[in-house]
C-alpha cells in the first residue's frame, strides 16, 4: 500500500502530541485508509457532547485528498443530514499533498466551533443562526444532549 | 505646399519602380543626376508656379494664359516627362528666382525620388535596361550605424534626400539588402580599419556639415559624398579581394537559425528610426515593390538561394518592417512580395521558422496581420466564387504560403510537446488484412489502400514540429483562420486539387490552419463520400464479374433490445473478413422495423450503442463523477475486441457524419491521433491528481519528508480495492524528493494516461483506424477539432438547467429572484454560462445527456447583502443572497463567477 508509509506515520504523531479536542483515535489494523475518531468541540451549544467522525483516506494518498464524515448526528449549518460536510481544505480544488491529516482535524474542529452561514450545506440552520441564535441554541444545545456521544472525562 | 512633396514623389517613383532602377554611383554621375534634378525641378515650378510673366508663350508654364492648372502630382509627372523630352524653359522671371534657388526639403525629395529612380535617358547613359544583378555590385549594403549617421546629418541639414536615396536603393536591390544590417561579431582587422576610417570620414563630414549651416546647398553636396564615400567603404569591405568578407557559408542542410546573419534588432532599431521620416515611408514602399519583382523572378527562374545563403535576409530584413500591414502595401508591394517569399526553398523556408520561433507573440501576431490582412482584402474586393476560384488568385495563395511558415514559427516557439509520437500505430497498419484482390480492385478504379499515404507536410518535417506536438502556440490556432477566406472558399474543387494527383493547382487543404473546423469538415465529406461511391462502384462491378451477391452498403441488421450484441457481432466479422466493407455508406435496420435508414436510423443507432457501451455497469469505462468524463477502465473485465469495435463506432460516426453524446478528455484524442498522453493532459483528464502533482513539482519544502511519498503507487481496481503498482524497481524504498519529483511525475502520468489502459486503448485506437486510416482526418484536424467532430459543439442548453433546477432555504420556480437570475443567466454568453456552470457544479462540461441532467441547486443565503454568491461545487449547490435588483443579481454573479477560483472567496 502506497499511502501506508506516511499513515503511519501520521497518525504515530497524532497519538504523541495527544490531541485533546481529537481523541480515542482507530485505525483499522487491516485498513489503514479509515479512521475513527472522537471530536471535542470547546464551543457552545457543541460543548455539551462528542461526535465521532470518519476520515477516509483514497488509496492514492496524499495525491488525493481524504474525505471528512460525521457518524453521530449534529445540529450544524454546515454539515448535512447525512453527515456530509463541506471542508475547503480537502476539497479536491484546494488539497495539498502536504497537508498532514492534523490539519484537516484542526480545520473540521474550528469549522464546527464557529459555523460559518455565509456557506451552509443547510441553508435553513444558517438563516436560523444567523437570524435568531438564542433558538438555534436552545435547538443545537437539545440536539446535543440527545444525539451526541459523551465526552470524556479527563 | 508642405503635402506636395510625399504626392509628387509617389507619383514620380510609382511610375518609375516599373523599370530597374539604376545605380551610377560615381561622382560624375552624381553630378549629373544633381544636374537632372534641378532640372526637374525647375519644370515642376514652371508647372506649378509659373515663370511669373503674365504674358508667357510657353504651353508648359503656369503663368501662360493657354496653361490649364495642374494638380501637384500630375504636374510632378510631367515635370518628368518635359526633362525628358527637354521641352522649353523658361527664363526665371526674377520676381520668382528665390523659389528655384531656395531648396525647400519637399522638393529636393521628390526631385532625388525621380533620381534615384530610371532617369531620362541622357542623363544616366541608358542603364535602364540592364538587369539588377549586373550593375548591383556597385550598390553597397548599408548597417545601422551608416543609417544613424545619414538620418544625423539629415536631421542637421533639414534635407531628407540623401536618406530617402539611400534607403531607396538599398531596400530595392536584393543584393545589397541582403548583405545589410548584419551582425558584426568577429570583423576582420581590414574591416575594423575600414570602418574607423569611415567613421573618421563621417566626423569629418559632420563638422563640415555643422559649419556649412547657412549654405544648404553644400550640405547636400557633403552628404553626397558621405554617401559614395561609405558606399566605397563597405564595397572594399565585401570585396574579396580587399578584406574576405564573412566567408559565405557553404550551403546549409539544415535549417540553422544560427546561420541567418541578420542583426534583427539592429533592424527594428533602424525601422523605428526610419519611421519619424515621411519620405522615407514611401520610399521603402516603393523599394519593396522593386525589390520583390526581381527576387521573384531570381528565386524562380536563377535558384539564386542556393547561390547565396544571404538571400534570407531579405526576407528577414522586410517582414521587420512595422508597416507592412498598412493598406499602402496591400495594393502591389505586398503580393509581390508574398509571391516571391512562397518560392523560398523549403529549407530556407525552416530556417524562417526557425529564427522567427524566438520572436515573442506580439511580433509574430504582427507577421499573421499582415497576411491575414492581405488575404482578407484580396477576398472580400474581388469576387471570388465557383465561377472564380480564389485557388487561382496568385496573391491569396502566396499569402498562404507565407502564413504557414509563420503558423510553424509559432507552433515551434510555443509551448512543444517533447514527448515522442506513438509509434506503433504504423505498425499495426501493416497488419491490417491486406485484401487479395487488390490489384483487381485498383483496376476498377478504387482508392488504393495505402498505396498514398496522407502527404506530409514538407516544412513540418524540416523543422520537426506537427500541430499535434504544440500544447500551446505563440498565436493562437483561431487568429490563423480566416472567415472570408472560408467563406468564398469552393470547397469541392478545393477537394479535387488536393486529391487529384495530375491537378497542379492549389488546394488550400495543404494549409489546413487557415480553415475553420466547419470548412475542413466539409473536406472530409467529400473525401469520405467518394470513398463510399468507389466502394459501391467496385462492389456492383463484383458482382457482375464474379456473380457474387455483394452489398453495396454496410448493413447492420440490429434487435432493438439487443443493439450491442447484434451490432458487434455483425462488426466483429466484417472487420475480421473484410475491413473495407467499413468504409461503406452505413446502412442500419431495425429487426421489425420499417424505417428506411436515410441517416436518421443509423443516428439512432449510435445513440443506443453509445448509451450501452457507456453504461457504467458494463464497467468497459470509468466515469468520473467530478470532470463528467469516462475513462478507459484498466482493469475492465471485457476482452480488446469489445474495444475495438468501439473504436469502429467512433470512425464510423465521424464517417458517416453522425455526432455522438460521448465525453472522453482531451488525451484520448491526442492519442488517437498518434500522441502519448503526459503529465499536462491529467489537467482535463485527472484533475485533482494533477493538481496534487503539479504542487509536487512546485513545493519549495522538503519533498522527502513532508510528502512521504515514494515511486510505488496506488489506484483502484473496478471493485474498490487498491491495486498498487511499482513504477521502477524496489519502488517502496525508493522515496520522491526534490531530484527525482519531475521523473515521478512523469512515469505517474504515463502510467495513468498509457500503461494502465495500454491493452485496451491499442485496441480501441486499431478499431478507429480501420475505419479513419486513409482519410485525411489526421491531416487536417487538431485532436480540440476531433472532439468537436465527435461530439459536435458544446452549447450549453440553460432552459433544459433551468427545468430541472431545483431550490432550497426558501427560494421556489416562482420567487422573484428566481425568475430574475434565469433571465440574467440567459442573457449570459456562452463563456459566462461555462463559467457559471464551473462556479457551481466544478467543470464546465453538462453530463451525459445534457444540462437536464444536471441536479444543480439554488438555495437561498439570507436576505439582500453584499455578500457574493457562493457555491458548493460538491453538492452543485448555488448560494443566493436575496439581492433587491436584478441589476445587482447580474453584477454580483458576474463577479463572483469570473473571479472566483475554487474555494478562494470562502
Amino acid at each position: 500500500m502506497a499511502a501506508s508509509r506516511r499513515l503511519t506515520k501520521e497518525i504515530a504523531d497524532l497519538k504523541t502530541h495527544g490531541l485533546r479536542s481529537f481523541r480515542n483515535i482507530i485505525m483499522d489494523e487491516s485498513n489503514v485508509l479509515h479512521w475513527q475518531g472522537l471530536l471535542v468541540p470547546d464551543n457552545p451549544p457543541y460543548d455539551k457532547g462528542a461526535f465521532w467522525v470518519d476520515i477516509i483516506f483514497p488509496s492514492d494518498y496524499p495525491f488525493k485528498p481524504p474525505k471528512v464524515m460525521f457518524r453521530t448526528k449534529i445540529y450544524h449549518p454546515n454539515v448535512d443530514e447525512r453527515g456530509q460536510v463541506c471542508l475547503p481544505i480537502v476539497s479536491p480544488e484546494n488539497w495539498k499533498p502536504a497537508t498532514k491529516a492534523d490539519q484537516v482535524i484542526q480545520a473540521l474542529l474550528a469549522l464546527v466551533n464557529d459555523p460559518e452561514p455565509e456557506h451552509p450545506l443547510r441553508a435553513e440552520l444558517a438563516e436560523e443562526y444567523t437570524q435568531d441564535r438564542k433558538r438555534f441554541m436552545r435547538i443545537a444545545e437539545e440536539h446535543t444532549r440527545k444525539h451526541a456521544e459523551r465526552r470524556p472525562t479527563d | 505646399m508642405s503635402s506636395t512633396g510625399l504626392e509628387e514623389s509617389d507619383a514620380c517613383a510609382g511610375d518609375d519602380s516599373k523599370r530597374s532602377k539604376s545605380s551610377e554611383e560615381d561622382k560624375r554621375g552624381l553630378m549629373k543626376r544633381a544636374a537632372v534634378k534641378q532640372k526637374i525641378e525647375r519644370y515642376y515650378h514652371q508647372l506649378t508656379e509659373g515663370c511669373g510673366n503674365d504674358s508667357c508663350s510657353n504651353q508648359f508654364c503656369a503663368s501662360s494664359p493657354a496653361f490649364e492648372p495642374l494638380d501637384n502630382n500630375a504636374a510632378a509627372l510631367r515635370a518628368v516627362d518635359l526633362c525628358r523630352n527637354k521641352a522649353r524653359l523658361c527664363d526665371p522671371h526674377p520676381s520668382k528666382r528665390g523659389a528655384t534657388v531656395l531648396r525647400s526639403p519637399d522638393h529636393s525629395k521628390a526631385a532625388a525620388l525621380a533620381c534615384s529612380g530610371p532617369l531620362p535617358e541622357g542623363a544616366t547613359g541608358g542603364k535602364v535596361s540592364q538587369p539588377p544583378r549586373q550593375n548591383s555590385t556597385d550598390v553597397g549594403c548599408l548597417t545601422e550605424e551608416q543609417l544613424e549617421g545619414i538620418v544625423h546629418t539629415c536631421r542637421e541639414t533639414g534635407d531628407l534626400a540623401p536618406l530617402v536615396r539611400i534607403v531607396g536603393r538599398v531596400f530595392s536591390c536584393a543584393d545589397a539588402l541582403a548583405l545589410s544590417f548584419c551582425h558584426n561579431a568577429t570583423p576582420s582587422k581590414e574591416e575594423l580599419k575600414a570602418r574607423q576610417a569611415r567613421d573618421e570620414d563621417k566626423d569629418e563630414d559632420e563638422k563640415e556639415g555643422d559649419g556649412g549651416d547657412g549654405e544648404p546647398m553644400d550640405a547636400e553636396t557633403t552628404m553626397m559624398t558621405t554617401a559614395s564615400e561609405m558606399v566605397d567603404t563597405t564595397h572594399a569591405c565585401h570585396s574579396p579581394t580587399v578584406s574576405p568578407p564573412a566567408p559565405s557559408p557553404p550551403m546549409p542542410q539544415s535549417p540553422d537559425a544560427e546561420e541567418i546573419s541578420v542583426d534583427i534588432e539592429a533592424v527594428r532599431r533602424s525601422y523605428r528610426l526610419l519611421q519619424e521620416y515621411d519620405g522615407v515611408e514611401t520610399a521603402l514602399l516603393n523599394a519593396l515593390l522593386c525589390l520583390s519583382t526581381n527576387v521573384e523572378c531570381e528565386l524562380a527562374y536563377h535558384n539564386v538561394y542556393a547561390r547565396s545563403p544571404h538571400y534570407l535576409n531579405i526576407f528577414v530584413i522586410v517582414m521587420e518592417n512595422p508597416s507592412l500591414h498598412s493598406p499602402e502595401y496591400l495594393d502591389a508591394a505586398l503580393p509581390t512580395f508574398c509571391k516571391a517569399m512562397s518560392r523560398l526553398p523549403t529549407l530556407a523556408q525552416a530556417r524562417l521558422v526557425l529564427l522567427w520561433a524566438k520572436n515573442d507573440a506580439n511580433e509574430l501576431r504582427r507577421m499573421v496581420e499582415t497576411f491575414q490582412q492581405l488575404i482578407t482584402c484580396r477576398v472580400i474586393t474581388q469576387d471570388f466564387g465557383s465561377q472564380r476560384l480564389v485557388n487561382e488568385d496568385d496573391a491569396v495563395v502566396a499569402a498562404t504560403k507565407c502564413l504557414k511558415i509563420v503558423y510553424y514559427a509559432s507552433l515551434l516557439g510555443g509551448e512543444v510537446d517533447s514527448n515522442p509520437r506513438d509509434e506503433e500505430e504504423s505498425e499495426e497498419d501493416e497488419n491490417d488484412g491486406e485484401p487479395t484482390d487488390s490489384t483487381f480492385r485498383e483496376l476498377l478504379g478504387a482508392v488504393p489502400r495505402g498505396k498514398r499515404p496522407m502527404p506530409f507536410e514538407p516544412l513540418a518535417i524540416e523543422v520537426g514540429v506537427q500541430p499535434i506536438d504544440c500544447l500551446h502556440p505563440l498565436v493562437p490556432h483561431e487568429d490563423f483562420i480566416n472567415e472570408p477566406l472560408n467563406d468564398v472558399l469552393e470547397m469541392d474543387k478545393d477537394f479535387t486539387f488536393f486529391r487529384v494527383e495530375q491537378e497542379k493547382r492549389f488546394s488550400f487543404m495543404t494549409c489546413p490552419f487557415i480553415l475553420s473546423p466547419v470548412t475542413k469538415s466539409l473536406g472530409l465529406y467529400y473525401d469520405n463520400r467518394i470513398r463510399m461511391y468507389s466502394e459501391r462502384r467496385i462492389t456492383v462491378f463484383h458482382s457482375l464479374v464474379q456473380g457474387q451477391h455483394l452489398h453495396p452498403y454496410l448493413r447492420l441488421k440490429v434487435r432493438r433490445d439487443h443493439v450491442i450484441d447484434d451490432a458487434l457481432v455483425r462488426l466483429e466479422m466484417i472487420a475480421l473478413e473484410n475491413p473495407t466493407d467499413l468504409r461503406k455508406q452505413l446502412y442500419v435496420e431495425f429487426e421489425g422495423e420499417q424505417g428506411v435508414d436515410e441517416g436518421g436510423v443509423s443516428k439512432e443507432f449510435f445513440q443506443l450503442v453509445v448509451e450501452e457501451i457507456f453504461n457504467r455497469d458494463i464497467g468497459m469505462f470509468t466515469f468520473d463523477e467530478a470532470t463528467h468524463l469516462f475513462w478507459f477502465n484498466p482493469s475492465s473485465l471485457e476482452n480488446e475486441g469489445q474495444f475495438t469495435l468501439i473504436g469502429i463506432v467512433l470512425g464510423l460516426a465521424i464517417y458517416n457524419n453522425c455526432i455522438l453524446d460521448i465525453h472522453f478528455p482531451m488525451v484520448v484524442y491526442r492519442k488517437l491521433m498518434g500522441k502519448r498522453g503526459s503529465f499536462h493532459d491529467l489537467v482535463d483528464s485527472h484533475p485533482t491528481l494533477y493538481r496534487s502533482l503539479h504542487y509536487l513539482l512546485h513545493y519549495q519544502g522538503n519533498v522527502e519528508e513532508d510528502i512521504m511519498a515514494t515511486f510505488r503507487i496506488s489506484t483502484l481496481d473496478m471493485f474498490g480495492t487498491p491495486v498498487s503498482y511499482d513504477l521502477q524497481e524496489n519502488a517502496d524504498q525508493v522515496p520522491v524528493n526534490n531530484w527525482n519529483r519531475q521523473e515521478f511525475v512523469d512515469l505517474y502520468a504515463n502510467y495513468i494516461l498509457n500503461t494502465s489502459v495500454e491493452k485496451q486503448f491499442r485496441a480501441f485506437r486499431h478499431g478507429f483506424h480501420m475505419v479513419t486510416s486513409e482519410s485525411p482526418l489526421k491531416m487536417l484536424f487538431r485532436p480540440e477539432e476531433i472532439e468537436l467532430l465527435v461530439c459536435g459543439s458544446k452549447v450549453l442548453d440553460f432552459h433544459a438547467l433551468q427545468e430541472a433546477t431545483e431550490y432550497d432555504g426558501g427560494f421556489s420556480k416562482t420567487s422573484r429572484i428566481i425568475k430574475e437570475f434565469w433571465e440574467t443567466v440567459h442573457e449570459f454568453t456562452e463563456d459566462q454560462k461555462c463559467l457559471l456552470l464551473q462556479f457551481t457544479t466544478g467543470t464546465d462540461r453538462a453530463p451525459v445527456g445534457g444540462l437536464g441532467k444536471l441536479k444543480m441547486i439554488i438555495a437561498k443565503n439570507g436576505p439582500d447583502s453584499d455578500r457574493l454568491p457562493t457555491a458548493h461545487t460538491c453538492f452543485n449547490v448555488l448560494l443566493l443572497p436575496e439581492y433587491s435588483t436584478q441589476e445587482k443579481l447580474k453584477e454580483r454573479l458576474l463577479k463572483a463567477i469570473t473571479h472566483a477560483k475554487g474555494f478562494g472567496m470562502l
